[in-house]
């Protein structure tokens, strides 16, 4: 450090890098605070954990998760398994618990932010300072921070990205060249079967590879390639071809321009000291230098953000091109502070090459570096304005959760579709709400249908379908609902919990017919509705099936003994299934049947409305 | 090429980037052309960023031609 930062340019750098890490620092003691307050809720913080942790149950039994949607419980995973294998272990010894999944997690982006120092510290010049600073940057994004201690996969196989391209980076230079080569391709191919995005990790490390020396990006592309497809066959095979539906197939989602670009907006405002520095590193190595493995990486995994704009996905998707921007802006910082740029000639540096620049110029570069770090760490500030050490804090501080925002939490990231604007902490209330959930789904003799896997896990129930992938599936002509159906329509739910309807139309149609909604249970921002079944549906079930048959003959059906209101009844249940009343334009006889009709298309019908009895008259 | 010493050149890559860029910004315009594009979305956002990257390979491809036999 003393030879580094030597002089009075010397002593003003290191009071930026100390800003610069104090900065970073604080948020990642608000990252740790939030994960371990996290790691204790026992439901799902976000739509899609109980599922993760359900995969890790069915492989901890020796089932597979990959499964035929069509049958009972219709259920089946669209992620690989390596983050679910990992975690088997901890169901053996704990049984189905949300933390091991976060904790993994959350662990996983700490090992991932030391390789991004450790990159920056042996390719950048040795500056342990900055190698720190660029691994407690990566965790100071709003990207990283509320996503991070999740149970989800996404950040385990950033972990082994960022893993494959720190130990290929100077592979070539090294005397163990093929050990590390293919230690690299065998970190990618865990990354790869964690999840699928990895691929475009892959892609970067063969195109790198094609340009230092074509005939190994061949060789070791095929090896990667022919060991990933045997794997790949093998699971298909074992699966009955339930591994490619599931895997690849249910994946293939409508692409939202709007949140592609909504999010890469908010992607660029957020890190751009950060992807600043990385991309003039890049035009530097693709002029003047060689490219390194992770420019390529760079610009392959911004490009491949794209898929941020899929229904489904999110900011996450970005997690690879920040790690790759880190790597980059730190190897830039260090070689400005140590000086140590070469410029070769060419016809750029040609006009540059005999102008000289003063010691204080060179050096006051070094420190807007540490500027544009310091911006970067106020630009992402972020933090729970609730509990008992952050609510004075961002009161102090006048932090309070965005107008409309339905936590308690201050984020700058702000809010565009496909972005989670999760990182609060759980309240109490939340807690005992959710055991509230679980005491109803325990009181049900028959089996629940529940939106989140989490209640249900909870409740030591089985965990029945998993709407997001069913919808998925449907959207792709790769599900048919009716057994689905069949099982809502014969009431054989004793329950179902609705958080945000994801379920495909015919399924929700059929339950808006045979369920009933209850009640209402508020919980972590969402509104549980718990749906019962309808007491009236075997009457209105007989008259549906009646209308659609398009009819000849009459009808005549009693009103359940439970209904009031009649007249309401009929109108509402003739409106749910897309039947118009037709104006009367004379005033009925009156007698004591009161007479309607109906039109739906081409379609028409007399009802009469007798005493507690319906006659339908074609 | 499949020497085992082999590495491409900033012109190599610049030939490639070039072929590459104009391969893609040919293919998008063929595409909506021949019409295999969403017939109601026309030519469409994701064309027109398809069609912006491609250009920028293009250039980029160009800019490297001078620099020759240094190693990529």
């Amino acid at each position: 450090m003393q030879t580094m930062f030597s002089g009075q340019w010397g002593r003003w750098q290191q009071v930026f890098v100390g800003l610069a890490l104090i900065l970073v620092v604080l948020h990642f003691f608000i990252y740790v605070y939030y994960s371990f307050s996290l790691m204790q809720f026992p439901f799902d913080y976000d739509q899609g954990e109980g599922f993760e942790l359900n995969d890790t149950l069915y492989l901890s039994e020796g089932k597979s998760p990959y499964r035929n949607n069509e049958t009972w419980p219709f259920y089946a995973s669209n992620y690989p398994p390596i983050y679910h294998v990992v975690l088997i272990p901890f169901v053996w010894i704990f049984g189905p618990e949300y933390w091991y999944g976060r904790l993994v997690a959350f662990l996983s982006t700490l090992v991932t932010a030391g390789t991004i120092g450790f990159a920056v510290y042996r390719d950048g010049g040795r500056r342990r300072e900055i190698a720190a600073l660029m691994g407690f940057a990566f965790l100071a994004s709003n990207y990283i921070y509320h996503i991070g201690p999740l149970f989800r996969q996404h950040y385990f196989m950033v972990m082994f990205e960022v893993l494959a391209v720190v130990t290929l980076a100077n592979a070539l230079e090294r005397p163990q060249q093929r050990q590390r080569l293919r230690l690299g391709m065998g970190l990618l191919l865990i990354a790869g079967y964690t999840k699928q995005l990895a691929a475009y990790t892959c892609a970067a490390v063969f195109l790198w590879l094609f340009i230092r020396n074509p005939r190994r990006s061949i060789v070791y592309s095929l090896g990667l390639g022919a060991a990933a497809g045997l794997i790949f066959l093998i699971l298909n095979i074992i699966t009955e071809g339930q591994w490619y539906t599931n895997i690849v197939a249910a994946n293939v989602n409508q692409f939202i321009m709007s949140q592609f670009t909504g999010l890469l907006k908010q992607y660029v405002r957020l890190h751009w000291p950060i992807l600043l520095l990385a991309g003039l590193l890049t035009v530097y190595e693709l002029y003047f230098a060689r490219l390194s493995i992770y420019a390529v990486w760079f610009v392959v995994a911004t490009i491949s953000t794209i898929g941020a704009g899929k229904w489904g996905a999110g900011d996450s998707y970005f997690a690879t091109s920040l790690a790759a921007a880190c790597i980059l802006a730190g190897i830039f910082i260090s070689r400005t502070l140590n000086q140590t740029w070469v410029f070769p000639e060419n016809y750029l540096s040609r006009p540059f090459l005999n102008m000289t620049f003063s010691p204080g110029l060179k050096q006051s570069l070094g420190m807007l570096c540490l500027i544009l770090m310091i911006i970067y760490g106020v630009t992402v500030v972020k933090m729970p304005t609730s509990g008992a050490v952050f609510e004075p804090i961002s009161q102090a501080l006048g932090f309070e959760p965005a107008p409309g925002h339905r936590y308690p939490l201050y984020d700058a990231a702000g809010w565009t579709p496909g972005y989670a604007t999760i990182g609060h902490l759980t309240s109490q209330e939340d807690e005992d709400s959710g055991w509230k959930i679980v005491d109803r789904i325990r009181a049900s003799d028959l089996p629940v249908l529940s939106e989140e896997a989490g209640f249900s896990l909870q409740a030591e129930r089985e965990v029945i379908s998993n709407p997001t992938q069913l919808l998925n599936l449907y959207e792709n002509d790769l599900f048919d609902p009716k057994n689905l159906i069949a099982v809502i329509e014969s009431q054989g739910f004793g329950l179902i919990i609705f958080r945000a309807q994801f379920y495909p139309e015919p399924v929700l149609s059929a339950i808006y017919d045979a369920y009933i909604p209850q009640e209402v249970i508020p919980m972590n921002g969402f509104n549980y509705e718990l749906w019962i079944p309808a007491s009236d549906w075997e009457t209105r079930r007989d008259i549906r099936d009646y209308l659609n048959k398009n009819p000849a003959e009459a009808l005549e059906v009693a009103i359940p003994a439970e209904i009031e209101d009649h007249r309401s009844w009929m109108f509402s249940m003739m409106d749910r299934w897309g039947w118009t009343p037709v104006i009367a334009l004379e005033a009925a006889p009156s007698t004591e049947c009161e007479s309607r009709e109906f039109i739906r298309l081409a379609q028409r019908i007399e009802i009469r409305l007798c005493g507690d009895k319906l006659i339908f008259q074609p | 090429m499949l020497n085992s010493h082999f590495t491409l050149t900033k012109r190599q890559l610049g030939l490639l980037a070039i072929i590459g860029g104009g391969v893609a910004l040919v293919g998008i315009l063929l595409f909506d052309e021949l019409g295999l594009s969403d017939p109601q979305g026309g030519f469409g956002p994701s064309q027109k960023i398809g069609m912006a990257l491609a250009a920028l390979m293009l250039l980029v491809g160009i800019s490297l031609l001078p620099l020759g036999d240094t190693p990529a």
